[in-house]
């Protein structure tokens, strides 16, 4: 009888029967060991160390962990044997895990030999295992996205249940520093989310007002202006903006911008904060400057050239055609860039932590200081925190806040262009 | 053979792109008010020639055109040529129709507006109606000029590219293999209008389709490996053609 598969198939059927199922094992088994006996030791110093509490008891299996590596000697003759003891039950763990992969492997090796007869369909064996090997990676992403936003959900909640929902979302005023001690005046620990929403509103505006307009019309200049070399030359020398790390930017908000529009405001006798939303904006708006230029290329590109030639083609000049027909036809495409650039512009931190005051003023004032969420959760989370008071739990509803706009804006942007995609097949 | 005036003349033209020469030494006469059909295998040249003819090879970095083409006596190569006014008086249909995704009356409009042909609305409208009228699609779509182009069939969509390109009243008009892309009736359909525009404009046609040239020009010029191998009047290119490339062309012997 003539094999039903190609040969190779039946090798690479051999190969993944011995290798993977026995790789996935060791994993597990690692894994289950080290907890198992990690949990049968503490009982053990349980034991030997009755007065000791749960955190000393983790405290001296640490201790123990170190002495039975070698790294810390200790004169508790106690520990000394439980050390002793600890070490040599990992070994033998260990050597016995070794064995029983080795062992598992040469036999489902095995069963893969005598499965290799002419009748056994190979080939359909080995596309299924890497479908599943393909799914489980794809899966693997989606799964620990949901994880992060169900530990930010869970944490957010616990905020909602000392503080109400409907007050956060609608508070006008934000001072999360809560009373430690009861004869502390002036730390309410006030949790309303509107001027803190309000200042990274304001931010974002004053960023995409500056780099809309630039991105877009170097995106235009480059596509349908620009020579060829002159394009080659522009595009990577825009991305080199996009390559500047956060940080850097920040500190050129914080130490270059922000003097620079004060002492323009002096000048003409505007009284500028050290700390202008309008500085940090200007500052996160070039940085996004290259990431809307070279979207809206894409977009602007992504225009058929037959469209062009129609236009050029009844006399219409350059900038005739840009603006009649080649920009009308990409709006949806470029709405959609212009969302992704906002959702970034949202949830871009370094420069705001670095050039932006954490006073949440709720003003519309670009020359004045604001906060804005993400300088808010930096610094609720940073510095010495207790991770059951209000004041900490409350950058977990800012998080899930900033989620959730950032999410919508997404899914706007994919909605919109894929508008586009349609309209042209 | 009646003897037209003629509206191009076509002194020695060549193109090169980069390095590479497409098209070399051509020169022809284009009657006015006629057809000419030209015709070759793919990668001749003829649709380069063609876009010589309104000047659209500037928009392809790295082309160069040397030669002269002149439009009644003027050379529209010269210096002082605005190629995008040329534009206007000569329109060009392209091989798929490439309607705009606007609507139906915008997409006519488009020409008179951006020539300022007309500052009047309801003179635009009465332009828009005869460009329909033209093409013969005004009862089709007179209740429905506010929909999009775009939802149209692909026979009406370049029957729409046709009155978008006479509603700014040229003098010629270039087609890019306009039928190429459609099926029977849609060309069949197409083919009548073309026969009709040509008492009112100097067509140009670029074919694939010998059955095509046979049946609507008036001249054929034959192009081979870019350059102008014979132009005749139709029925002597299609019968005896004097080269033997062209007879070999035309008997499918080769391309």
């Amino acid at each position: 009888m003539r094999p039903r598969s190609l040969l190779r198939y039946y090798g690479q059927n051999a190969v993944i029967w011995t290798f993977i199922p026995a790789f996935f094992f060791l994993i597990v088994c690692a894994f289950l060991s080290s907890i198992l006996l990690e949990q049968y030791f503490l009982g053990l110093i349980a034991e030997a160390y009755p007065d000791a509490d749960t955190a000393n008891r983790d405290l001296l299996f640490a201790q123990m962990e170190n002495v039975a590596l070698g790294v810390l000697s200790t004169e508790d003759g106690v520990l000394q044997s439980l050390a002793t003891d600890y070490a040599e039950f990992g070994n033998t763990i260990q050597r016995a895990r070794g064995w029983l992969v080795i062992l598992l492997s040469l036999s489902l090796a095995g069963f893969a030999y005598l499965k290799a007869m002419p009748q056994f369909r190979a080939r359909e064996s080995v596309e299924k295992v890497l479908g599943g090997l393909f799914l489980s990676s794809a899966t693997i992403a989606i799964l620990i996205t949901v994880a992060i936003v169900a530990s930010l959900l869970l944490e957010a909640l616990r905020f909602f249940d000392v503080y109400p929902l409907w007050d956060f979302l609608t508070g006008l005023h934000w001072s999360p520093n809560i009373a430690v001690h009861a004869d502390q005046v002036g730390f309410s620990g006030s949790f309303g989310m509107i001027p803190v929403l309000g200042g990274t509103l304001l931010i974002t505006l004053i960023a995409m007002a500056v780099s809309v307009p630039v991105g877009l019309l170097s995106a235009i200049y480059m596509s349908e202006f620009a020579h060829p070399k002159l394009r080659n030359f522009f595009k990577p020398t825009l991305e080199i903006l996009a390559g500047i790390p956060t940080v850097v930017y920040g500190f050129f908000a914080a130490l270059t911008a922000a003097p620079f529009f004060r002492s323009i405001g002096l000048s003409l006798g505007l009284d500028v904060s050290s700390e202008s939303a309008l500085a940090a904006g200007a500052v996160m708006g070039v940085m996004i400057i290259p990431f809307i230029s070279s979207l809206s290329d894409d977009v602007i590109r992504a225009v058929p050239r037959s469209l062009r030639d129609a236009a050029l083609g009844l006399g219409a000049t350059r900038s005739e055609m840009v603006i009649k027909v080649l920009l009308p036809a990409a709006f949806p495409g470029l709405v959609g860039a212009f969302l992704l650039a906002i959702s970034r512009a949202i949830g871009e931190t370094m420069i705001v932590v670095m050039a932006v005051g954490t006073a949440a003023n709720l003003t519309f004032n670009p020359l004045e200081s604001v906060t804005t969420v993400t300088v808010q959760i930096v610094g609720l989370l940073t510095g010495d925190t207790v991770f059951d008071s209000p004041k900490t739990l409350s950058a977990f509803a800012l998080g899930i806040m900033l989620f959730v706009m950032t999410l919508g804006l997404n899914v706007a942007a994919l909605t919109l262009s894929r508008r586009i995609a349609e309209k042209y097949e | 053979m009646e003897k037209y005036p003629n509206k191009m003349t076509v002194c020695d033209v060549s193109v090169h792109y980069g390095d590479k020469r497409a098209l070399g030494g051509v020169s022809l006469d284009i009657p006015e008010n006629q057809i000419i059909a030209l015709i070759g295998a793919s990668g001749c040249g003829k649709s380069t020639f063609l876009r010589c003819l309104n000047r659209m090879n500037d928009e392809i970095s790295g082309c160069r055109v040397a030669g002269e083409i002149l439009l009644d006596e003027q050379n529209i190569y010269a210096q002082n040529v605005d190629p995008v006014l040329m534009r206007a008086r000569v329109g060009m249909v392209f091989q798929k129709p490439n309607p705009f995704p606007k609507s139906i009356f915008d997409n006519i409009a488009f020409g008179p507006r951006i020539h300022e042909i007309t500052q009047s609305e309801a003179e635009l409208k009465d332009i828009v109606h005869s460009a329909l009228e033209r093409v013969g699609m005004i009862d089709e779509v007179k209740n429905r000029l506010g929909d999009s182009a775009i939802g149209l069939s692909s026979g009406q969509q370049q029957r729409i590219c046709i009155a978008r390109a006479v509603a700014i009243a040229p003098e010629g008009v270039l087609m890019d293999e306009p039928c190429s892309a459609l099926d029977p009736i849609a060309t069949a359909k197409i083919e009548g209008l073309i026969e009709a525009l040509a008492a009112d404009y100097t067509i140009v046609i670029v074919t694939h389709s010998m059955q095509q040239a046979a049946r609507i020009s008036q001249r054929s010029a034959f192009f081979h490996l870019g350059e102008l191998i014979e132009v005749d009047g139709t029925s002597k290119i299609f019968t005896s053609p004097n080269d033997p490339r062209t007879e070999n062309y035309i008997t499918g012997r080769f391309g």
